[in-house]
C-alpha cells in the first residue's frame, strides 16, 4: 500500500513499506545483488535499507562479498573442467558414437517411446500429482525434542507416499532479539547435508516457543538416522548452534 | 563543498549510530565527528544505490556530494527534522530528487557523466587499511575454494561474465532460487568475517525490541 510521510515539508511518498522480517524471508537482499527486483520492490528495500542499520550490514558484506569474489574468480575457476560440469558437446571420437544414435534406424523408435512417455505424464501422472498437490493431506505428527531437553533418539515411522510432518518447538530467546533468524540444517543417514531452510525470528515477549513443523516428502525420505541441528543467527551474521534432534526413520513402503 | 568518507571507512562507515535529535542537532551545529560519520555510513548505502542506476563512478559521486549538500543545506536551513529517526528515509528521498535531475540534465545532452572527465584520485590505503583488505580477499578465496566448482563457475557466469541469468540457470540445470540460497551461504558465512573486521556493529541506541 502506498505510504505518506512528511518530514520538515518533504514528502515521501508512493514507495510500499518493506519490514525487516519480509526482507529476510523473501531473500531481498540476494535478489538485490542478483538484480532480481521489480523497480517498485528495490524501491521499498532501499527506502526500508536507509532506516535498517542490519539490512545495510548484510546488503553492504553481500556486495563487498561479490566485488572481490569477481576479482578472484577467473584466477579459481581457469583450470576446471567446464566442458565436464555443464552440458556442452565433448570432442572427439564420443560426439560421433553419439551422433549415430540420430541415425532414423534409431532415432524413429526412440522418439516414438519418448513420446508416448511425454503422453502419458501429461494425461495422467501430471493431472494426478497436481491433485494430490491442491488437496488437504494428512500427515503422521511426531513430535521432536532437542537433545538439550534430555531427550534420546526418537523412532519415526513413516512412508514414502505420505512423509512425515515434524513439530519443532524453538526455546525461548536466551534475551530478547538474541536471534534474528533460525537456520535447520537436516543431515541424512549418510550424514550429509540434505536440506538447509532459514526462518525469521518471531519476537516472543511472553517468552514462549516459537513453533514450527517440518514437512518432508516422502521422496526423499531413506532409512536410516537423521539429524536436524537447529541454530540461532544473531543480526550480524554470527550463529549459534541451540539445539540438535536426531530420530530413526524407519520407512514402511 | 567536497564532503569525504573518512578514510578508515572499513572500521567505522558502516557502524550505525541511532539517529536521534542529538545526532541531527550535532549535524546541524557542524560537528566534524557527526558529519564524518554521517557522510562515512551513507556513503555505502548511496554508493550501493546508485552504482546500479549511473554509468560511471564520476556520476556516482557528483549525486552523492550533490545529496549531502542538499540534506545538510536542509537541516541548517530548517534547524533539524521533525522525525529525527527518519533520516535514513529523508536522505533516501533526497537522493532519489537529485538522481531524477540527474537523469532528466542527461538526457538534454548536460552530462554529469561525460567522457574524458577527470576520474578522482585515489587516496592512499594504510597499512590498517591493506591488512584489513587482505584479510577479506582470504576469507572470500576461502569460501569460494570451499564451493562445488560447478557452483563457482555459475557464480562466474552471473557476476563476472553478466551473462542473462535465466540462459545460465539453464544451462547450469539450475534455477533461481538456487541461485539465491548459493548467494545467501556465501553471504552469510563472509559476514562473519566482515562484522569481525567491523567490530561491533551493533548501533548505538538502537531499540532491540525493533528486531
Amino acid at each position: 500500500m502506498p505510504v505518506a510521510a512528511t518530514i520538515k515539508g518533504w514528502t515521501i511518498v508512493g514507495i510500499e513499506k518493506m519490514d525487516h522480517s519480509e526482507a529476510i524471508q523473501e531473500m531481498i537482499a540476494e535478489r538485490y545483488l542478483l538484480d532480481e527486483l521489480t523497480p517498485e520492490t528495490r524501491e521499498a528495500f532501499e527506502e526500508h535499507l536507509f532506516d535498517c542499520p542490519e539490512c545495510a550490514l548484510d546488503l553492504r558484506a553481500g556486495a563487498v562479498f561479490v566485488e572481490t569474489a569477481k576479482a578472484q574468480l577467473p584466477g579459481l575457476t581457469r583450470a576446471l573442467p567446464s566442458s565436464a560440469l555443464i552440458s556442452s558437446p565433448k570432442p572427439g571420437i564420443r560426439q560421433k558414437w553419439w551422433l549415430s544414435w540420430l541415425q532414423p534406424a534409431f532415432a524413429v523408435p526412440v522418439f516414438a517411446t519418448l513420446l508416448l512417455v511425454v503422453g502419458y505424464q501429461n494425461l495422467v501422472t501430471y493431472p494426478g500429482l497436481r491433485s494430490a498437490a491442491n488437496q488437504p493431506r494428512l500427515l503422521p505428527w511426531v513430535p521432536l525434542h532437542g537433545a538439550t531437553r534430555g531427550s534420546g533418539q526418537m523412532a519415526i515411522t513413516a512412508d514414502r507416499q505420505h512423509g512425515v510432518a515434524l513439530p519443532i518447538d524453538l526455546p525461548p530467546q536466551p534475551s530478547l532479539g538474541a536471534y534474528d533468524s533460525y537456520y535447520f540444517d537436516l543431515y541424512n543417514p549418510q550424514g550429509k547435508l540434505d536440506w538447509s531452510g532459514v526462518v525469521a525470528a518471531a519476537n516472543q515477549r511472553d517468552g514462549s516457543d516459537q513453533r514450527l513443523s517440518l514437512v518432508i516428502p516422502g521422496e526423499t525420505l531413506r532409512n536410516g538416522s537423521y539429524s536436524l541441528v537447529v541454530s540461532g543467527a544473531a543480526a550480524h551474521g554470527e550463529r549459534t548452534v541451540i539445539d540438535r534432534y536426531a530420530f530413526d526413520l524407519h520407512l514402511t513402503d | 563543498m567536497l564532503y569525504f568518507c573518512p578514510s578508515d571507512r572499513a572500521e567505522s562507515a558502516l557502524q550505525f549510530h541511532s539517529f536521534d535529535a542529538g545526532y541531527i542537532e550535532s549535524l546541524c551545529a557542524g560537528d566534524s565527528q557527526a558529519q564524518e560519520h554521517f557522510v562515512g555510513y551513507f556513503t555505502e548505502l548511496l554508493q550501493l544505490k546508485l552504482r546500479s542506476r549511473l554509468q560511471s563512478p564520476q556520476a556516482v559521486e557528483d549525486v552523492c556530494q550533490e545529496t549531502f549538500a542538499r540534506v545538510f543545506a536542509v537541516l541548517r536551513r530548517d534547524g533539524g527534522l521533525r522525525q529525527p529517526e527518519r533520516l535514513g528515509a529523508f536522505v533516501n528521498q533526497v537522493c532519489n530528487h537529485v538522481l531524477f535531475e540527474h537523469y532528466r540534465s542527461t538526457s538534454g545532452g548536460e552530462s554529469l557523466d561525460a567522457k574524458g572527465r577527470l576520474e578522482p584520485a585515489a587516496k592512499g590505503a594504510d597499512a590498517l587499511e591493506i591488512v584489513a583488505a587482505g584479510q577479506i580477499q582470504d576469507k572470500v578465496r576461502e569460501i569460494l575454494l570451499g564451493l562445488d566448482p560447478h557452483d563457482r563457475l555459475l557464480l562466474k557466469a552471473v557476476f563476472l561474465d553478466e551473462r542473462d541469468r535465466d540462459e545460465v540457470c539453464r544451462e547450469y540445470g539450475v534455477d533461481r532460487d538456487y541461485l539465491r540460497v548459493l548467494l545467501h551461504r556465501a553471504k552469510r558465512e563472509f559476514k562473519a568475517e566482515y562484522v569481525k573486521r567491523l567490530g561491533n556493529p551493533t548501533p548505538l541506541g538502537i531499540n532491540p525490541e525493533r528486531f
